[in-house]
């Protein structure tokens, strides 16, 4: 079992610390705003070309300063608060802390301390699928 | 994954239920007349017109079957339009019907020839209309029939506003008709960037292999790996890997981290901007 993971960006804070707008940005790489729009907001698989273009005009950094993989999951349990952690954790029948303990742990550690039915559960839980959160 | 297309569900128009049962009445209606006509014929005929007889014969024939069928047959429609639902879902639409035998079609869009809105005379007076989804071999060549064989796979009567739903379907066809899920990632979503992309891809195509260099092959080939073997554990088909080798494509980011985590390396040393 693994994490199934996203890939997001910093494009907006770093366009910011560059002072650039969405726009200029398009420009400088070639494509249109709305791709820069689509890219910041995260629904966006981006090929590499545009990645490395953007990292160029970002001097050069390395991509996964830009462009970081988080656990889908991380997001959802982001947005919870704590007593709906609270709830989610006791009807699956685990401790919070446990829960919680989604956001931190590796992929290993997910295999040591979880099984696939405590997974399904979760994943029931959060209004979501097992395939969506986890793959194997 | 059901993130943008949402499941539409929908259940018939309560005109559905007026309108059939206005057929049903109608069509018993003109039958009492011909049992009441066929009485009075035959009395007449027969020299004697026994004015009780008749009415015994009204009452017996015509009106108490009337009155147990008309009831019937109205719950039977109400029924019907109760238990009719109908969910628009990513790959395919499910029908649920029946009154007694409780029925469930699902027919994946890669099957839909056509989709036929119908609008009979009774639907007319109501402003209902039918939708009927023709799949190879089912046509609704023979309207207005529900059978299996003959009549159209789906059938959706008592809506209101078909277009909706035509559209809905429509739109669900063509998402579910798009290429392969790699080149559909990379293309084709967000729909509004499409065109962009699709000029862009097409650019770099032309372009073959002008814009990335790659070491995929010497990078993988050190820890012993076929390439085979790495699109195996990559999870994407051999020719994307001996694509890439050839320098003749370029992939999305994701997939560049998973070749990246797979060979344990950064992805700027398997791939570099020429």
């Amino acid at each position: 079992m693994k994490f199934k993971t996203k890939v997001k960006s910093n494009i907006k804070e770093l366009r910011e610390e560059y002072n650039l707008s969405q726009q200029e940005l398009a420009d400088k790489i070639g494509v249109s705003r709305q791709t820069i729009y689509y890219l910041e907001k995260g629904s966006y698989n981006p090929s590499l070309t545009i990645s490395f273009k953007i990292a160029e005009v970002f001097d050069d950094k390395r991509l996964k300063e830009i462009f970081y993989q988080e656990p889908v999951l991380k997001d959802i349990l982001k947005n919870k608060t704590l007593e709906d952690l609270d709830r989610i954790a006791s009807e699956v029948g685990i401790t919070t802390q446990k829960l919680i303990q989604l956001n931190k742990i590796s992929d290993d550690q997910l295999n040591e301390r979880y099984t696939k039915n405590e997974l399904e559960k979760i994943a029931k839980k959060l209004n979501s699928d097992y395939d969506d959160l986890f793959e194997e | 994954m059901n993130n943008e297309s949402q499941a539409f569900k929908g259940t018939i128009s309560r005109d559905f239920v007026k309108k059939e049962a206005l057929k049903n009445n109608l069509f018993l209606v003109v039958v009492a007349l011909g049992l009441i006509l066929t009485f009075i014929i035959y009395l007449v005929l027969s020299g004697n017109f026994d004015f009780d007889l008749f009415l015994l014969l009204t009452l017996v024939c015509v009106i108490i079957p009337y009155l147990i069928i008309a009831p019937i047959s109205a719950w039977y429609f109400a029924a019907y339009k109760r238990n009719f639902s109908y969910i628009i879902q990513e790959n395919n639409i499910i029908i649920n019907h029946g009154v007694f035998t409780k029925m469930r079609a699902t027919i994946p869009y890669k099957r839909i020839q056509n989709i036929n809105i119908v609008c009979g005379v009774f639907d007319r007076i109501f402003k209902t209309y039918s939708v009927k989804i023709e799949t190879a071999g089912h046509s609704a060549v023979s309207s207005g029939t529900k059978s299996r064989g003959i009549g159209p796979e789906g059938y959706i009567p008592g809506l209101k506003d078909p277009h909706i739903i035509e559209n809905r379907i429509k739109k669900m066809i063509f998402q579910s008709s798009l290429p392969s899920e790699g080149l559909e990632e990379k293309i084709f979503k967000p729909q509004e960037l499409a065109f962009d992309n699709f000029i862009s891809y097409i650019l770099s195509k032309m372009r073959e292999g002008e814009l990335l260099q790659t070491s995929i092959k010497e990078l993988r080939e050190k820890i012993n790996l076929s390439a085979s073997q790495l699109a195996e554990k990559v999870g994407v088909p051999l020719q994307t890997i001996q694509h890439l080798e050839e320098g003749r494509y370029n992939p999305s980011l994701v997939l560049a981290y998973k070749i990246a985590e797979v060979l344990d390396c950064t992805i700027e040393e398997l791939f570099k901007l020429k």
